[in-house]
């Protein structure tokens, strides 16, 4: 299977390059927009993207049960971080009634 | 099917990168999370594709969703400055990073190959097998997940409580 027979059909490198183009429309999330839900939304789709390749890797090395448990914690510290960084951006929006990362620029109130 | 997924995953991705309004954004999310329990269906394993669904989808993204629109934040807020030498660099970082990484994975020959001898021996992941491995090799790391859990549930209510 060549490379682009790959990207077509589904092999290895097929599910790799849509986990690196998954990775990078995270990493343009976070780095362009200013909404920090925006941003958020974004680190969730980087840690997806590891999942996708973390997973193709398994299928393609025969089915290892391994990294099914590492995709298991990653999920829990995904839904950890969901539930301290949504906390986090109630928190700013509380004291300084936004949610754009860009006017959160100094500590002090 | 499986540029099927990955299309719907992609294009629910740009269009969560594109969107103007947050929760419609956020609905992008949701279709993406969808094309890549796709993705992990096609990959022989449904245990990852239903946790997709049940903790991003279910969990994750209604929690996001919940938020938005607690804060009423529909639209993006006006720009302070516009920072423009900044978006066009991380512009070029993002793209740079994504051509060249795609270059170099299809250039792999050691990929070529693991992609070609692994098609060969397609076994699909089952409930039990993850369960052996999860309590059998890794029982400590499940409970320290465990208290991770409990420790950021704590955090959150801590963080989002006004006087405590």
């Amino acid at each position: 299977m060549t490379g682009m027979d790959a990207i077509l059909q589904g092999g290895l490198q097929g599910y790799l390059v849509v986990a690196l183009l998954l990775f990078s429309i995270g990493l343009a999330a976070v780095l362009l927009r200013r909404t920090l839900l925006m941003q958020f939304m974004g680190v969730e789709l980087m840690l997806n993207a590891a999942n996708v390749a973390l997973l193709a890797f398994a299928r393609f090395r025969g089915g290892d049960a391994q990294a099914m448990v590492f995709y298991l914690f990653i999920i829990a510290v995904a839904a950890c971080e969901a539930a301290v960084g949504l906390a986090l951006v109630i928190g700013l929006y509380r004291h300084r009634d936004t949610t754009d990362s860009d006017r959160a620029a100094s500590l002090k109130q | 099917m499986f540029i099927t997924f990955a299309l719907i995953t992609l294009l629910g991705a740009l269009g969560m990168l594109l969107q103007k309004n947050i929760i419609v954004a956020g609905l992008f999310m949701v279709v993406a999370f969808f094309g890549v329990a796709g993705l992990f269906v096609l990959l022989g394993n449904p245990v990852a594709a239903a946790l997709q669904i049940i903790v991003y989808t279910g969990a994750i993204m209604v929690l996001v969703l919940f938020v938005i629109m607690m804060l009423n934040s529909h639209e993006e807020e006006k720009a302070q400055a516009p920072r423009s030498i900044q978006r066009w660099v991380s512009l070029v970082v993002v793209a740079a990073l994504a051509v060249g990484s795609v270059k170099l994975v299809l250039a792999s020959a050691g990929l070529k190959a693991l992609g070609i001898s692994g098609a060969a021996m397609p076994q699909a992941m089952t409930l039990q097998k993850v369960g052996m491995a999860l309590f059998a090799d890794h029982l400590l790391g499940f409970e320290v997940a465990g208290l991770l859990l409990l420790a950021a549930m704590i955090g959150a209510v801590a963080l989002t409580k006004r006087n405590l």
